[in-house]
């Protein structure tokens, strides 16, 4: 108990966990392969110079920055919208598009970049339907382009971009809205004097998690692009199956590692930062803003109450452009990027009932072999068990030192905190197979590679990433006055904890325990390295058939991993149905 | 006390890193050595079912050996850091020459055992099989492939390297293996269609390889990077004619697909067992190994998956309709031609192995 006091009264303290786990998992094997890279002990630059000297390694680099830039632009271009009408839908229906942006993630993403051929191809669906309607004469080039890489990375990256906006989002108090509007706002006013800055820290933490995730895609520019769509990451793999030595690879790795660095410092890191002093550095004229809201907030409350009820009664809690028609434009916009999201997830499912000996669209015959070949084959089931244990640790281990890492952070300096966070994402920002050598490297120390407990910590050095950006973006906006006056209130850290400040960022919390757990299941890089050939999860069996069988078995595994969500909304249907009944028959008994 | 520990911790590794096979070093032995047991690295799928029960049920079932598969695509760099760090937990693994040849260069291979072989199978073994420290028992080839719907019988069909490269005389799409991995590329295929001939073929002229590649780029819909892909191209019809394993097409064409292999000027490969020093059941291993190159185990195995043995006894104990499928059936060895794989381990005096050589060239090459 005191020893909890004592944290509680050190609120950097709480970060030490998911540091101490960072530190032996994957910050010393780090430094190891810095040395490596400088050929230490004899130290030389000569592996960054050779980086250096070749143009093309230099143009990828770059290539690889543009990419990057342009799919996380995309991404909240269309996730911001996204994300708001979500938050905006009556309740039943959020849960529903919540669940529906996470669906595509559960496919893996080896079979979703498959999906996007069998839509984009020559002899694609798209291609296909434009040439039966006589629209075209020949197919169009949509495949093995840029265009297509971007399709691909957006349709990855999108979730991660829209989870962290919508958890901020929810935290965001809508009177304010209610208010400016009464005060006579219109409704964009209202909206970008008020909500859009309140909403940045999920801006911000979206982009950075979208950003350096980019940074290190491998196998969607590889699947999906011409020749010249080449990635950074493209080049490091070809070299790790090419040469014997690590020092090329690592000093790749570190020069990618210092732009993100440089890129994220100029973009602003400070995600936990509250929306008050972070926002000053982007928009000079916000400090005008925020008077602006003041006076507007100040104005409010001289108004006669009467008459603020009246007002409250036509707007409060309605989403802005109320009409019809923003409503019809506001659907239509989420329905086609549902259909965006979970269209090469339905030719998956299509595609798994297929009776050929390969992954075809459409099938040339229906069976249901492939899903007898996954659950009469241990290997699958076995492989399928495995990965949901090591997902469900991962989530609740980086959880919590995650959410306990994102207090720390968000109550420390703003310089520490920049620096922390960057420290936090290195291992998200790094190519996926350098984390995976460092790892690899980390858990040989401790004795356990080849064990579920190195698989689990390995994954947990990324999930912490996520999970910390998303809690710091939602601690971003919480009033820190709430806490005090609970504590004015004689109630212990403790306590204030659990029944002030964790239900209010709940949404954040919940947000990164997901990420946690996916992360985790959808892994396969660093999962080959350190299982040391003993334990086979899901996706490692996946990549092992879509590399050498193609065979529709990865098709019923996807189409089973997205029925398990859909099950579980209808779940969550009927329970809110029956509750709802039982209400209903309490209060006819009352009345009666 | 903590700091104390890390710095012990990071200072073993480090050191077990570094020092090129230390295998001396504290570093933990991951899995207990044992006699009873073999671990083994190949590829899955149908391939790997037909290793299973041509090589490994006969092999524990004369033995008594438990044999447990690890089917994972392995890069050469995770092998070098298994070894290097003193943690080998497989005891053989199936891998492309270069890279054989180049862990083997770098010593971190052992050497494989013939005098366990007998003789009469040895002598059955074609001679660039039977390397000191890998052991080729499947050949495979890349050929040109084309579609028939395109290039139907009674109309003129590429069948020469040249004639693929000859964009005017047979028109279509073409589809060419990515070079980024320096093998397997388009490298002999593009001197090929240069005129070179195929003793000539490995000779250092990489700016020739590159300027006959320059001809061909336009017409290249696709380069592809994996057997799964290769495959993909050629059921989707992303290519009218490619260049493509012959077991991928094969698969394909007895699917009812309308393709067709020719077999001219075709390049034959192979993938060598190695032991990896350090290998727990190293034993077990070169058993194992000694097994693949029975004539009998090897036309089991042609009969289940169509990669041609390496034992030219193998083709007495196989049906006709069997050994036509296969890439060194006799007809086709006059017209085909073995890879050089030590001329791509070969390394300069940069420190750049040939492979390397051509990747960087490769990578400059994409981006122009």
């Amino acid at each position: 108990m005191e020893a909890l006091q004592k944290l509680g009264r050190m609120p950097t303290g709480l970060a030490v966990p998911a540091f101490a786990i960072l530190l032996v998992i994957f910050g010393i094997p780090i430094v190891q392969l810095f040395l490596i890279s400088v050929n230490a002990p004899s130290f030389s630059v000569v592996n960054y110079r050779a980086f250096f000297e070749q143009g093309a390694t230099v143009f990828v680099l770059f290539q690889t920055i543009e990419m990057s830039v342009v799919a996380t632009v995309v991404c909240l271009i269309i996730g911001y919208p996204t994300a708001y009408l979500i938050v905006a839908a009556p309740k039943s229906v959020r849960t529903t598009l919540i669940v529906l942006v996470f669906i595509p993630w559960l496919t893996s993403g080896l079979v979703r970049t498959y999906a996007w051929t069998v839509i984009l191809g020559d002899h694609g669906l798209i291609n296909n339907l434009l040439l039966h309607l006589r629209l075209i004469s020949d197919p169009l080039p949509l495949l093995y382009n840029r265009l297509a890489v971007y399709i691909g990375m957006v349709h990855i990256t999108l979730p991660i971009m829209i989870l962290p906006l919508v958890s901020v989002m929810q935290g965001i108090d809508k009177s304010l809205m209610a208010a400016a509007r009464s005060m006579g706002a219109r409704p964009s006013a209202a909206f970008w004097r008020v909500f859009f800055p309140l909403s940045l820290p999920g801006v911000r933490s979206g982009t950075l998690l979208v950003f350096v995730v980019c940074l290190g895609f491998y196998i969607t520019p590889q699947a999906l692009g011409g020749l010249r769509d080449a990635m950074l990451s493209n080049f490091i793999a070809a070299q790790l199956a090419s040469s014997l030595s690590l020092a090329p690879i690592a000093a790749a790795a570190f020069i990618l590692l210092a732009i993100a660095v440089v890129m994220l410092s100029i973009f602003g890191l400070d995600v936990s930062g509250t929306p008050h002093e972070t926002a000053q550095p982007l928009r000079k004229s916000s400090p005008y803003r925020l008077r602006a809201l003041g006076r507007l907030l100040q104005y409010l409350y001289e108004i006669g109450i009467r008459y603020r009820a009246n007002r409250w009664t036509v707007h409060l809690y309605q989403p802005i452009g109320n009409s019809g028609r923003s409503k019809i434009v506001g659907a239509v916009f989420v329905l086609l990027v549902m259909v965006y999201l979970l269209f090469p997830g339905l030719v998956v499912v299509i595609m798994s009932f297929s009776a050929g000996p390969f992954l075809e669209f459409p099938p040339s015959g229906l069976s249901l072999q492939w899903y007898r070949s996954f659950f009469g084959d241990p290997s699958w089931t076995l492989a399928f068990w495995d990965s949901l244990q090591i997902a469900v640790t991962v989530a609740v281990l980086s959880t919590v030192a995650g959410t306990l890492a994102a207090f720390g952070l968000s109550r420390t300096y703003p310089r520490l905190r920049v620096f922390l966070m960057m420290v936090i994402l290195t291992p998200i920002t790094l190519p996926a197979i350098v984390v995976a050598v460092a790892a690899y490297l980390g858990l040989i120390n401790l004795g356990l590679i080849g064990t579920k407990a190195g698989i689990v910590l390995a994954h947990t050095i990324l999930a912490i990433a996520y999970v910390v950006v998303i809690v710091a973006a939602t601690l971003a906006n919480f009033d820190r006055r709430l806490e005090q006056a609970a504590k004015s209130m004689r109630a212990g850290p403790v306590r204030t904890l659990v029944r002030v400040t964790l239900p209010l960022i709940r949404p954040g919390i919940i947000g990164g325990a997901v990420f946690a757990f996916i992360a985790s299941f959808d892994e396969v890089v660093v999962t080959s390295l350190v299982s040391g050939f003993s334990i086979r999860t899901l996706p490692l069996k996946m990549l092992e058939n879509i590399n050498q069988q193609l065979d529709p078995t990865i098709a019923a595994v996807g189409s089973l991993l997205t029925l398990l969500p859909v099950l579980w909304l209808i779940a969550l249907y009927l329970t809110w149905w029956r509750s709802k009944l039982k209400l209903q028959g309490a209060s006819a008994n009352q009345i009666a | 006390m903590n700091q104390s520990m890390n710095r012990r911790r990071f200072m073993q590794a480090a050191s077990s890193v570094m020092t090129v096979g230390a295998l001396s070093s504290g570093a933990t032995q991951v899995s207990a050595a044992s006699s009873g047991e073999l671990r083994l690295n190949m590829s899955a799928g149908n391939f790997g079912e037909a290793v299973m029960s041509a090589f490994v049920k006969p092999f524990e079932a004369e033995t008594g050996i438990k044999v447990t598969p690890v089917y994972q695509d392995l890069r050469v760099a995770q092998v070098a850091l298994m070894v290097k760090t003193n943690s080998v937990t497989i005891d053989a693994i199936l891998i492309n020459q270069p890279n054989a040849l180049s862990l083997a260069a770098n010593s971190y291979v052992e050497k494989i055992d013939y005098s366990i072989h007998k003789q009469q199978e040895l002598d059955g073994i074609v001679e660039y099989c039977k390397h000191p420290f890998g052991f080729g028992s499947q050949i495979y080839s890349m050929n040109i492939v084309y579609n028939t719907n395109k290039f139907p019988a009674n109309k003129p069909r590429p069948t020469t390297w040249a004639e693929f490269w000859d964009v005017d005389k047979f028109p279509g799409t073409r589809a060419l293996p990515s070079g980024q991995f320096g093998f397997p590329a388009p490298w002999e295929e593009a001197l090929l269609a240069d005129g070179v001939v195929k003793d000539a073929l490995y000779t250092n002229d990489i700016d020739r390889v590159f300027a006959s590649l320059d001809k061909i780029k336009p017409h290249v819909r696709k380069w592809w990077t994996s057997g799964a892909e290769n495959l993909q191209i050629l059921r989707d019809e992303v290519a009218d004619i490619a260049l493509s394993y012959d077991g991928r097409a094969l698969a394909l064409i007895d699917q009812g697909a309308p393709i067709e292999i020719s077999r001219n000027q075709a390049k034959l490969m192979w993938d060598y067992w190695i032991v990896p020093k350090g290998a727990p059941n190293a034993q077990n291993a070169q058993k194992f190994i000694e097994l693949v190159g029975r004539a009998d185990r090897q036309a089991a195995f042609a009969q289940l998956f169509a990669l041609s043995p390496s034992n030219r006894r193998a083709y007495e104990l196989m049906p006709e309709k069997v050994t036509r499928k296969l890439a060194t059936y006799l007809d086709y060895v006059a017209s085909s031609y073995p890879v050089n794989g030590e001329w791509y381990a070969q390394t300069g005096s940069d420190g750049l192995s040939n492979s390397q050589r051509l990747i960087q060239r490769w990578n400059g090459w994409i981006v122009r």
